[in-house]
């Protein structure tokens, strides 16, 4: 049928945004960078047991020019707080965060003078790992989630008006097929406020 | 300015139900001792009390005279206390006006005789009021610099005559002293009501930095005209969030000043607003790579104020979880100090962490959980080993030492391995007695101490093992000790294995552990008893405890000070990893900038725990 049949064995067709996105989704670099106890779990996850190089993503960079993903592992301290967020800033667009475990995603049993609330306070969030800590499957199960949704991601998504865009009704988003991580697809409700000019 | 939840959470503190005696101070401590005698008889009227305390030497002395007693302490032959252990404070002011005592805040010495195997608590009421100056001890014991700083950092006592007193865990410009009693614990009042459109939002994230046009303020004794190197806390070889600042001549190192806290969570803080048995859970999330000596560290010191009995069975699994949890601890630190060093040495991170899950899969078995375990319960452990644990437990016995020589064939004799470590971070005896150095970094430099055979705690002095010294003083000694002390480690499980009794694996007072779910149907007392310890908690006598034990990382200790009620009036933690990492200074000058990484592998440092 169509262009397929007529091309020589070995040749696929497929649209750019797909191809971009599956090369993404299989080779997402991690920010060598842990907090707390969480990072004992990560580690575990990149040992032999879990391995999560059959994810493409055991390259753990310890720069973060070079880095895709940021594990935020374990409780952010306030005087934590701005290096994590040079340190989100200095990554590389496209870039996502995991939240690991209960005190990146909402402080934790930390509700106290020192500790921020969850790090969706300071940097957007894409996928949060519930537990104390999480087991390294609970890990490698959110960078399931997190391919998911970067194989749904569009050009368009990263442009800055769009995001803009998203920022202003963030209630207007359609959930797509009622996941709550489908209600967040690519769109960064909390994206990082976005200077005029 | 920072935004500090001004709303105090009344809910969170549970004072015991109507009860006029609470919150009531710890007694004067009462009897004598030689050592006592010898103190009191050398400082006459200056010494407030002297004593016995729950077992505990304890000293109460007037400021003026705090430095001589230290260096008599010290310098006398028959008492000889040659190491400050750990330093801390309270703030009484939500406490009963004192007898003879009337300052506000305390300051707490906790001093240790290697050679005599004696303890001693030594406390100075503060002069001052609200704005406390006592004398500092650094000028004697060089191991109070970080401890001294940290009293002033979170409760703001001053100490006249400390060479660099600043803050050390809060951000420089913090506006309070968290510890104080009148600070609130801070935090969301309600969990989950602040959103996005509150205004603290505008600032989160920068409001603890400088603006960026304003240069960064350097360590006092830094020379900015020599090279000045940031080193974290975003570092892979910092084993964590320790943040650096190096001053180097060319690749060789000129000085070292860490900067901490980046991962300060306010555990003390924490505990002070959560009854007795919920801060249990805690411990396990300060040295989360040895959950359950953190664990065993904490329950020991609120046992010693309940003075409650342990059941034989439960001393020995307590032992059990121990060393098994020393043996994980240790093949995590091998695993990563060789990552540090080597750099390919990727093959001994995966062997190591294979065995180490072994352990952890163990640790699954009997609580549910691999890292944060809370085994380890005021009273005994929370529930009686399955059965199929012992025969897995032999396995492992079984397989460690096989492996611990296939580790040793990759490293012991290696010329890069040698090489990377003889010679670097070198520390004599004295400097790590004084510096207050323990646990491996002490008997790396030749100090014959362990508190498990020294001080023994939970049955230790029924195990037959050895406690491995090493004299060089340098990181290839230390790795040397380590690995032995993982050797030493199976010897004891296998004692304990052998001699595991049947029993009871937690006590059956049931003032402290909860009564059997079976025997809530048949009486009503046991209903009673559960239905107390559920609303009030356990009931504290007051009084202070400072119980510490050989975690795997040195002394891990705990200082609690009881009000009578549910919830610990002060606690305090002696982090074995922040006292340690004191020597980094030291340790580092002389040598090039690729040893740094060798020495903080070298200290084994967890920094939850330095942190807190």
């Amino acid at each position: 049928m169509g262009l397929e049949d007529k091309l020589p064995e070995g040749i696929v067709t497929t649209k750019l945004e797909d191809l971009v996105n599956w090369s993404r989704a299989n080779s997402t670099w991690p920010l060598l960078f842990g907090l707390a106890c969480c990072a004992i779990e990560m580690i575990a996850t990149g040992t032999a047991r879990y391995d999560i190089s059959r994810y493409g993503s055991e390259l753990f960079r310890a720069s973060p020019r070079q880095a895709d993903l940021m594990i935020v592992s374990g409780r952010v301290s306030n005087k934590m707080a701005p290096v994590i967020k040079r340190l989100y800033d200095q990554m590389l667009e496209p870039k996502w965060v995991i939240a690991m475990g209960i005190c990146a995603s909402a402080g934790g049993p930390f509700n106290n003078y020192a500790i921020i609330q969850g790090v969706d306070k300071i940097i957007p969030v894409d996928v949060y790992v519930p537990g104390c800590p999480p087991r390294p499957e609970a890990l490698l199960y959110a960078m399931d989630k997190l391919r998911e949704k970067q194989g749904r991601e569009t050009f368009a998504m990263r442009r800055r008006d769009d995001i803009a865009a998203a920022m202003v009704a963030p209630q207007d988003i359609a959930p797509e097929g009622g996941s709550p991580i489908g209600a967040l697809s690519g769109l960064r409700k909390h994206a990082p406020r976005i200077p005029e000019a | 300015m920072l935004n500090v939840s001004p709303r105090r959470r009344e809910y969170e503190t549970l004072p015991s139900l109507n009860n006029p005696a609470i919150p009531a101070r710890a007694p004067l401590p009462q009897g004598e001792t030689d050592d006592t005698k010898r103190i009191v008889e050398r400082f006459g009227d200056a010494v407030i009390a002297a004593g016995l305390h729950n077992d505990q030497q304890m000293v109460y002395i007037r400021p003026d005279q705090l430095v001589d007693l230290a260096n008599f302490l010290k310098t006398e032959e028959k008492l000889a206390y040659e190491a400050l252990v750990d330093v801390s404070s309270v703030d009484c002011s939500k406490l009963p006006a004192g007898e003879t005592i009337d300052a506000r805040f305390h300051t707490v010495y906790q001093l240790r005789s290697y050679t005599r195997k004696r303890h001693l608590t030594v406390v100075c009421p503060a002069d001052g009021g609200s704005q406390p100056v006592v004398p500092s001890l650094a000028p004697v014991f060089e191991g109070a610099v970080w401890p001294e700083r940290e009293v002033y950092d979170l409760m703001g006592v001053g100490f006249s005559g400390h060479p660099d007193l600043r803050r050390i865990l809060m951000p420089e410009n913090w506006p309070n002293h968290p510890l104080r009693k009148d600070m609130p614990l801070g935090g969301e009042p309600v969990p989950f009501t602040l959103t996005w459109e509150d205004p603290e939002f505008e600032t989160l994230g920068k409001q603890v930095l400088p603006a960026e046009s304003v240069a960064p303020v350097l360590p006092p004794g830094m020379n900015r005209e020599r090279m000045i190197v940031n080193m974290g806390p975003h570092h892979p070889s910092t084993h964590g969030v320790l943040r650096l600042v190096v001053e180097l001549d060319g690749e060789d190192v000129i000085h070292v000043d860490p900067d901490l806290g980046y991962l300060h969570s306010g555990f003390e803080k924490t505990g002070e607003n959560k009854r007795y048995k919920d801060f249990v859970y805690y411990t396990d999330r300060m040295d989360y790579l040895s959950a359950m000596n953190n664990n065993l560290g904490y329950v020991l010191a609120v046992e010693k104020l309940l003075g409650v009995e342990i059941p034989e069975r439960a001393q020995v699994i307590r032992v059990i979880m121990s060393e098994l949890q020393r043996i994980a601890s240790h093949l995590f630190w091998l695993s990563t100090h060789v990552l540090d060093i080597s750099g390919t040495g990727m093959s001994l991170l995966m062997y190591a962490t294979r065995e180490r899950e072994r352990i952890l899969d163990l640790f699954e078995m009997v609580a549910g959980a691999r890292l944060t375990i809370s085994y380890i319960r005021i009273g005994g452990v929370w529930k009686d080993l399955p059965p199929a644990f012992l025969s897995h437990l032999q396995d492992l016995v079984d397989l460690l030492p096989g492996k611990f020589d296939e580790y040793e064939t990759m490293l012991t004799a290696g010329p890069l391995w040698q090489e990377r470590l003889e010679g670097i971070g070198r520390l004599s005896r004295e400097e790590a007695i004084n510096m207050g150095l323990t646990g491996p970094m002490l008997r790396g430099s030749g100090v014959d101490w362990d508190l498990r055979r020294d001080m023994p705690y939970s049955g230790y002095e029924n195990y037959d093992f050895d406690v491995p010294v090493s004299t060089d003083g340098d990181c290839y000694g230390r790795y040397i000790i380590r690995m032995e002390e993982m050797r030493q480690s199976v010897r004891i499980l296998k004692q304990a294995m052998a001699n595991l009794p049947d029993g009871l694996y937690r006590t059956d007072n049931r003032k402290v552990s909860l009564p059997p779910r079976a025997e809530l149907d048949v009486s009503m007392e046991a209903l009673i008893h559960h239905f107390k310890l559920m609303t009030e908690g356990l009931q504290v006598p007051p009084g202070m405890a400072y119980h510490g034990i050989e975690a795997s990382k040195g002394e891990l200790g705990f200082y609690v000070y009881s009000d009578g009620s549910a919830v610990p009036y002060r606690l305090h933690v002696r982090g074995p990893s922040f006292n340690n990492l004191y020597a980094i200074s030291k340790m580092c000058r002389g040598h090039m900038l690729s040893d740094i990484v060798a020495n903080i592998g070298s200290i084994d440092i967890v920094l939850g725990e330095v942190d807190r």
